[in-house]
C-alpha cells in the first residue's frame, strides 16, 4: 500500500523542514535588532575610513566625489606625524616595560602572601584609578617644572606610571592568586637558582596574564591625552594630542586619517595578544 | 634561600608604592598648596581661602561660573549615567551573552574615549556625514539647518557620547553578572508559578541592581572628573567642571591659577565620595 | 650511595603551641628506602620542607655523607622530591621536564636526549618524548615527574605521599615500579604516607612519626607484629590492650587473668595482641576471656567483630572461614599467649 505524494510529503518531509524554516527565522528574527547594534558600535569607523579615504568632498554630497590614499601619504609624511606617532611608540613601549618590571614584585606579594597591612597597601594601588587624571596632572606639572622634568620623555613615562601601575599590578596579582609556589620549589630541587627559576618557570606560567597586563599599560599610555598634555607642556606633543588639536581645528579628512593612525597600533597590539583575552579584562580596566 | 627570594612583602611592593605614593601625593599635595595660595610663582604667595571663597561664593572670573558649571557637570554625568544605565539593562537581557556579541562589546571598550567623540563629531556636526547625507536627500540646503547635536549648550553630544561608551561597559558588566547566576533560582521561581516578567523582577534584577549601581557610580564618578570629551565636544558656556579648571590653570594671569586648583580639587572631593561609595556597594 | 643523617630536627611554627617536629633523628643509609608513617598533621611534609630547604629547622641538623647541608640553597643540596600532585610544567613537553634538572647543569644536548631516553625506558614509557603534561594520565604523569627527579641522580629522593590521588590499580603498579627502581639505583629514599599497607610495601625500613618525633623505627614486618609502644601499636592497628600485674607466666589485669609467655615477667607490664589473632569461640577454651559481640562488619577479607571485653571495647578479625557470630552474642575471646606481646607503657 503506497501513500499518496502529498501525504507522503506531508508526513515524511514537510515536518523536518518546517523545523528547519522556522529555526531559520527565529534566528534571523533573533538576529535582525542586532543589525541596529552593531551599526552603532562601528559607525565611528566607518566614518573615518569614509573621510580617510576621500577627496573633495563637499557638503552636501553623500559621498566622496573620489577614492584616494592621498591623505594618508601626505599626513604620513608630515613630520610632526611621524614625530608623534614616534613619540607614542616609545613611550607606550617604556611605561608598559617599566609598570610590567615595577608591578611584577608588588602583584607577587599581593597575591601570594598574607601580611598585615594588605589591606592597606592593596588600598594604595587602588588609589590612582579613582583620583581624577586632571588633578594628578594639574600637580604633577608644577612639581616637575621644579625638578626639571616638564616636558621631556622620562617625565612623561613617570607620569604614565600613575595610571598603569595599579592595572598592571592587580591583573598580575590575579594571576599569582592563582598560582602554586609548589612549581617553583620542584625548579628549586632540580638545581635551579632564583633568577632561573624566575625565567624559567614563574614567568611562562603566569605569561597570559602579563601579555594582559602588558597590553593595560599599552593601551592606556598610548590614550593619555590630559596627562601628556599637562606634563609635556606644549614640547612632547604624543599622537593623542595631535589628533586633538586637529580635531579642534577642522579638516575632517586630516582628523580621520589621524584617528586611523591613532587606532593602528592598539588594534594591532590587542590583536597580539587576543588569545589570552577572555573580556572581562578589558573591562577590569575601568 | 626562601628567605632571600620570597623577602619580606614591603619590599616587594616599596617601588611601586613609593612611585604612586610620591607622584600622587606630591601632585594632591601641590594642587592643594597652589590652590590655598601658596606656591603660586608670584613674589608674594601666602595662606588665602580667597580661592575657594570665590567658588563658593559666586565672585570673581571663576566663581562667576562654577555653579553654573557644577550644575552642568552633574546634569552631563547624571543624564549619561542613567540612561546608560537603563539602556545597558535592556541590552544585557536582549542579548544571548554569545561570543561575537561580548567580542562586539569588548572592542567599543577598547577603542579610546577621544577617539569616539571625534567620530561622533565628524559624524553629527552640522558638516558632518549625517548633515550631507541629510542635505543629499533634501531635508536641509545648508549646514546651519542641521540641528546642533554636538558642540551645543545643553551637553547633548558630550551626553551621547559617553553614552556610546557606557553602554558596553555597563552592558558587558551585567551580563557577566548574569552569566554567573545559576540557572537554579530562575527554575525555582518558574516552578513556582511566576511569568517571565516576574521573575526578572524579583530574581534576575535584584542579583543585577548592585553590580549596575556600583558600576554605574564608576562610570558617574568617570564622566565627572573627565577632560577629553567635554573639551572637543562642549562649547564656550556652559562648560564641565574639568574643562573650566584647566582653563584658569592655563590662564596667564598666574593667580588664576589658585583658582584652578581649587576647581580641581572640588571635583576630586566629589569623584572621590562618588568612587567611596561605589566601592562600598560593591563590596555588598 | 649517600648517607643520610638527621639529628634532633626541631620546628616550631608562630602561632602553635607545640612544635611540629620535636628532636626527629633518622638515619638513612645503603641506599634505602625509608616509609614515614603518621598520621596528618603530624609533620610530616615539614620534614621534608626542612630537608629540602624551603624552610630552615630551628635546631638540629641534616649530613648527607657526614657533611651539614642546611647552609646550601635548595638547588645545591641533591635532594628531590616529588607531590601527590606531579607538578609537572605543564609549558614544557615531557622531555623538556625531565630534562630540566640537566639543563639547569649546561649538559649538552645530545647527553641530555641520552639520559632522557634511558629514563623513559626505566619507567616504562618510552616514546612519549614529545607530549604535553596534560596529554598524560595521572600515573603517567608521576612516573614522568619520578623520571625527572632521578635524571639529576640525586642524594636523596623523598616521596610526600605520591600515589595518594591515583586510581587502586595504578597505584599498585606505581608501588612496584618505584620499588624497583629504588632498589636498582640504590638511591637513599624516604617515603612519607598515611596508607600502613603501602609503607610496608615499600620499604627497608618503617619509621612511626607522632607528636614530631620518631616512635618507633625498624623493619615493616618488626614493626607490624611488635610494635615497641603504646602509640605506634595503635597506629599499625593493634586495639586491644592488658596493662596489670605479671606473675609467673600470667597477667592480672582488669580485663581479666591470661597466661603469657614471659614466665620471668614480674611486675606491672602492659600486653597487647593484634586483632587478627584474637580468636572466637562458643565455649570456653584456654586463656579466653568471656566477651559480648556487639558489632560486626564484613570487610571482604576478613570479618571485623567488635566486642565487649571486660569494660573495653576492642575489635577482632577473624578469616570467613572461623564462622559467623551474631549481633549480642556472648562470645569467649581466646587471646593466645604466643600472640601477647609487651609493650612500653
Amino acid at each position: 500500500m503506497t501513500q499518496d505524494p502529498l501525504s507522503a510529503f506531508e508526513n515524511n518531509i514537510a515536518p523536518p523542514l518546517k523545523i528547519r524554516v522556522l529555526d531559520f527565522w527565529g534566528r534571523l528574527g533573533g538576529g535582525l535588532p542586532r543589525i541596529p547594534l552593531y551599526t552603532l558600535l562601528a559607525a565611528p569607523l566607518g566614518v573615518f575610513i569614509l573621510y580617510a579615504f576621500s577627496q573633495g568632498w563637499f557638503f552636501p554630497a553623500p559621498f566622496p566625489e573620489t577614492w584616494t590614499t592621498s591623505a594618508f601619504e601626505r599626513v604620513l609624511s608630515d613630520s610632526r606625524t611621524l614625530t608623534s606617532l614616534r613619540d607614542s611608540l616609545m613611550i607606550a613601549a617604556a611605561v608598559s616595560l617599566l609598570s610590567l618590571v615595577i608591578g611584577f614584585p608588588a602583584a607577587r606579594a599581593l597575591g601570594l602572601r598574607q601580611f598585615r597591612g594588605r589591606q592597606a597597601a592593596w588600598l594604595l594601588l587602588y588609589l590612582p584609578t579613582v583620583v581624577p587624571p586632571l588633578a594628578i596632572g594639574m600637580g604633577l606639572n608644577i612639581l616637575f617644572l621644579q625638578i626639571g622634568l616638564a616636558g621631556s620623555l622620562h617625565g612623561i613615562v613617570l607620569a604614565h606610571l600613575v595610571p598603569t601601575l595599579p592595572y598592571v599590578t592587580f591583573t598580575l596579582a590575579g594571576a599569582f592568586a592563582r598560582y602554586d609556589e609548589a612549581y617553583e620549589f620542584q625548579a628549586w630541587v632540580l638545581g635551579a637558582g632564583a633568577w632561573r627559576t624566575l625565567f624559567t618557570v614563574t614567568l611562562p606560567m603566569i605569561a597570559p596574564s602579563l601579555a594582559v597586563a602588558a597590553l593595560f599599560a599599552f593601551l592606556i599610555s598610548w590614550s593619555q591625552y590630559l596627562l601628556t598634555l599637562l606634563i609635556g607642556s606644549g614640547r612632547v606633543i604624543t599622537l593623542p594630542v595631535l589628533l586633538f588639536s586637529a580635531a579642534s581645528g577642522g579638516n575632517p579628512v586630516t582628523i580621520a586619517v589621524l584617528a586611523l593612525v591613532f587606532l593602528a597600533p592598539p588594534a594591532l597590539v590587542i590583536v597580539a595578544t587576543a588569545r589570552h583575552l577572555h573580556g572581562g579584562e578589558i573591562r577590569e580596566q575601568y | 634561600m626562601r628567605d632571600r627570594l620570597i623577602f619580606s612583602p614591603w619590599l616587594a611592593l616599596a617601588p611601586a608604592l613609593t612611585i604612586i605614593v610620591l607622584l600622587l601625593g606630591a601632585s594632591l599635595a601641590y594642587g592643594l598648596a597652589q590652590s590655598l595660595g601658596l606656591m603660586s610663582g608670584l613674589n608674594e604667595s601666602s595662606f588665602s581661602l580667597r580661592a575657594y571663597a570665590d567658588l563658593f561664593s559666586g565672585q570673581g572670573i571663576a566663581g562667576r561660573e562654577f555653579w553654573g558649571s557644577l550644575g552642568f557637570s552633574l546634569w552631563v554625568s547624571l543624564a549619561s549615567t542613567l540612561i546608560s544605565a537603563f539602556l545597558a539593562l535592556l541590552l544585557a537581557f536582549w542579548l544571548s551573552g554569545s561570543r561575537f556579541d561580548t567580542l562586539a562589546l569588548n572592542s567599543n571598550l577598547a577603542f579610546p574615549h577621544l577617539v569616539w567623540a571625534i567620530g561622533l563629531l565628524l559624524l553629527l556636526s552640522q558638516s558632518g556625514l549625517l548633515a550631507r547625507w541629510a542635505a543629499s536627500l533634501g531635508w536641509i540646503s545648508m549646514p546651519a539647518e542641521f540641528p546642533v547635536l554636538v558642540r551645543d549648550k545643553y551637553g547633548f553630544g558630550i551626553i551621547l557620547s559617553y553614552i556610546g561608551k557606557e553602554v558596553p561597559f555597563l552592558a558587558l558588566l551585567i551580563i557577566s553578572v548574569l552569566k554567573t547566576q545559576p540557572d537554579g533560582y530562575n527554575l525555582v521561581a518558574e516552578n513556582l508559578g511566576a511569568s517571565r516578567w516576574q521573575r526578572i523582577r524579583y530574581v534576575t534584577l535584584p542579583l543585577v541592581l548592585p553590580a549596575l549601581l556600583s558600576g554605574s557610580l564608576l562610570a558617574f564618578a568617570f564622566i565627572f572628573s573627565s577632560y577629553e570629551v567635554p573639551a572637543l565636544l562642549g562649547v564656550n558656556y556652559p562648560r564641565m567642571l574639568p574643562v573650566l579648571a584647566l582653563r584658569f590653570f592655563n590662564d596667564p594671569d598666574l593667580s588664576a591659577r589658585a583658582d584652578g586648583m581649587a576647581i580641581s580639587l572640588v571635583i576630586t572631593v566629589i569623584t572621590l565620595v562618588v568612587a567611596w561609595i561605589s566601592l562600598r556597594k560593591g563590596e555588598q | 650511595m649517600t648517607q643520610v643523617n638527621i639529628t634532633n630536627l626541631t620546628k616550631r611554627y608562630p602561632n602553635q603551641p607545640a612544635p611540629v617536629l620535636d628532636n626527629f633523628s633518622l638515619f638513612v643509609e645503603n641506599g634505602e628506602m625509608v616509609a614515614l608513617l603518621g598520621p596528618s598533621g603530624s609533620g610530616k611534609s615539614t620534614l621534608l620542607k626542612l630537608i629540602t630547604g624551603i624552610e630552615r629547622p630551628d635546631t638540629g641538623d641534616v649530613q648527607f655523607d657526614g657533611v651539614s647541608i642546611l647552609n646550601l640553597p635548595p638547588s645545591k643540596r641533591g635532594a628531590v622530591f616529588m607531590f601527590q600532585k606531579s607538578y609537572l610544567f605543564p609549558f614544557l613537553s615531557v622531555e623538556e621536564n625531565i630534562g630540566f634538572g640537566l639543563k639547569v647543569k649546561r649538559t649538552p644536548r645530545d647527553e641530555i636526549c641520552r639520559e632522557v631516553g634511558r629514563m623513559l625506558e626505566l619507567i616504562g614509557l618510552p616514546g612519549i618524548e614529545k607530549r604535553k603534561p596534560s596529554q598524560l594520565s595521572g600515573g603517567e604523569q608521576q612516573r614522568v615527574a619520578l623520571a625527572r627527579a632521578l635524571v639529576t641522580h640525586p642524594k636523596l629522593l623523598l616521596l610526600d605521599e605520591p600515589l595518594s590521588s591515583l586510581d587502586t590499580e595504578v597505584r599498585l603498579g606505581l608501588q612496584e615500579a618505584i620499588r624497583n627502581i629504588q632498589q636498582e639505583l640504590k638511591i637513599a629514599t624516604i617515603f612519607v604516607t598515611h596508607d600502613l599497607g603501602e609503607a610496608m610495601a615499600m620499604s627497608n625500613r618503617m619509621a612511626i612519626l607522632l607528636n614530631g618525633r620518631v616512635a618507633a623505627l625498624d623493619q615493616p614486618n618488626v614493626l607490624f607484629h611488635r610494635p615497641p609502644c603504646v602509640e605506634s601499636a595503635r597506629f599499625v592497628g593493634v586495639n586491644l590492650f592488658l596493662s596489670g600485674e605479671a606473675a609467673n607466666g600470667w597477667l592480672d589485669s582488669a580485663v581479666g587473668r591470661v597466661k603469657i609467655r614471659d614466665a620471668k615477667k614480674a611486675g606491672r607490664g602492659v600486653f597487647a595482641i593484634r586483632p587478627e589473632h584474637i580468636r572466637l569461640f562458643k565455649e570456653p577454651k584456654e586463656n579466653a576471656l568471656p566477651g559480648v559481640v556487639q558489632g560486626c562488619l564484613y570487610r571482604g577479607e576478613y570479618m571485623e567483630y567488635q566486642l565487649a571485653l571486660g569494660g573495653q571495647t576492642t575489635r577482632a578479625r577473624l578469616p570467613l572461614s572461623a564462622g559467623m557470630f551474631a549481633h549480642g552474642e556472648p562470645v569467649f575471646v581466646q587471646l593466645p599467649a604466643e600472640n601477647l606481646f609487651e609493650v612500653a607503657g
